[in-house]
């Protein structure tokens, strides 16, 4: 009765194979799991999308 | 005196159309939320359609009509052989709304109409509901009849659960999000990563893969596409080929009230949820092959299995695919082969 209603905020995981980085940033229409999207920051490897998911902001 | 006797007379003789009056406030407002969440998923979808389909001609009229569809499910008084007529029936349906769907725009990628055939589910679906509950509601009213509401006050908070969640799926399906009913095929997509992929069924993917001295058949829906594909189909397929030692199934379940999300459990029998043909299609087979069935399942509410995919529940797959390769090697011997089925809607799943 008193809950309130949380908004949820979806998020993309990103993950170097080579040296498994992780990187989380907001989704973008067109991420799909398993897909290759950008390059590294840490080495020269292409980063997968490891994880998408919905997390409630607080507000 | 008379302070006590008349209150005691108004409710012997007006007790139940009081109680009808408080009650029926309560249902009005759960069937006004109702309206809304159709009105919204119908709005929403005409515009994706417009936006996403590109169609020659206003879709509207086209759409109102779609959504009018109904299923008459076959006769039950002679239960035998009604599998195979529920199943004839609800792929009529879903063949003929896709075909319909595609007809608004015949150059609509199959990514986009798997979304729209979704979409539309979940609007006719939510059209339903208010339907029925509103046609409850009335009758009860019409009667002056409080029993009659007794059910529906009952029934309401489950069937505003099923709807809330059904409303709150629309923006996940609409930009191709996962959804918790989509760990399966996420843990099962991961493992078909790098292996050669052929179309078994209808949607349906398979591959071939090794772990340990064991053969390992990954079977899954075809992603990242909006689909549950058709596993029974395709186990029936894969057996008559090559009949394999084990199969596993991974699938979201409905979890407890009290139980926490995302929790792993195993077990045993056929882990598939609808409307039961597809489970009834696999039980068959193994039976007659004598093919144990072993289960994993990962625990969610009803709005966390077709809403974007919780951080507890993506968190766990790397947890469930270990969970997979122990129930390998503690129920089969090198040599063996596996049938892995990653069960539930693939949206935003690749393989």
């Amino acid at each position: 009765m008193f809950s309130k209603e949380k908004t949820i905020l979806a998020y993309t995981v990103e993950k170097c194979p080579q040296c498994n980085l992780e990187r989380k940033r907001k989704f973008k229409e067109g991420d799909f799991l398993f897909s290759e999207t950008s390059k590294c920051d840490s080495c020269n490897g292409i980063t997968v999308i490891e994880k998408i998911f919905g997390e409630p902001i607080e507000k | 005196m008379l302070i006590w006797i008349v209150p005691i007379v108004i409710f012997v003789f007006y007790g139940q159309r009081i109680q009808l009056s408080i009650t029926s406030g309560e249902i009005k407002k759960g069937i006004k939320k109702l309206e809304q969440y159709k009105t919204n998923s119908r709005n929403e979808l005409i515009e994706y359609v417009k936006k996403n389909m590109n169609p020659k001609d206003d879709p509207t009229k086209k759409i109102d009509r779609f959504l009018d569809y109904f299923t008459i499910m076959p006769v039950d008084m002679d239960p035998n052989g009604i599998v195979a007529k529920v199943r004839h029936i609800v792929r009529a349906r879903e063949d003929y709304s896709r075909d319909h769907v595609k007809s608004l725009s015949p150059q609509t990628s199959a990514l986009e109409l798997t979304k729209i055939q979704t979409l539309l589910e979940i609007a006719t679906s939510l059209q339903m509901i208010y339907k029925v509950i509103n046609h409850l509601y009335l009758t009860a009213k019409k009667q002056n009849n409080y029993p009659l509401i007794l059910p529906l006050q009952m029934i309401l908070p489950f069937i505003m659960e099923e709807a809330e969640a059904m409303h709150k799926a629309i923006p996940a399906f609409k930009t191709g999000q996962p959804i918790g009913d989509g760990i399966g095929p996420m843990v099962v997509g991961k493992m078909m990563l790098d292996t050669k992929k052929e179309s078994i069924a209808f949607q349906t993917v398979l591959s071939e893969t090794q772990y340990d001295g064991r053969k390992l058949f990954l079977l899954k829906a075809e992603g990242p596409g909006s689909t549950v594909g058709r596993p029974g189909d395709a186990v029936e397929s894969i057996v008559s080929k090559n009949k394999p030692d084990v199969i596993i199934m991974v699938d979201a379940a409905l979890k407890m009230e009290g139980e926490d999300s995302a929790t792993v459990a195993q077990g045993f029998g056929a882990a598939i949820g609808g409307i039961g043909t597809e489970r009834f299609q696999i039980e068959d087979i193994a039976t007659k092959n004598n093919i144990p069935i072993f289960a994993i399942v990962i625990k969610q509410s009803v709005k966390e299995a077709i809403t974007l995919m919780t951080k507890e529940i993506a968190d766990k797959a790397d947890n469930v695919r270990l969970q997979i390769y122990e129930m390998i090697h503690d129920n089969t011997k090198p040599g063996q082969s596996i049938l892995l089925i990653g069960v539930g809607n693939t949206m935003g799943v690749p393989q």
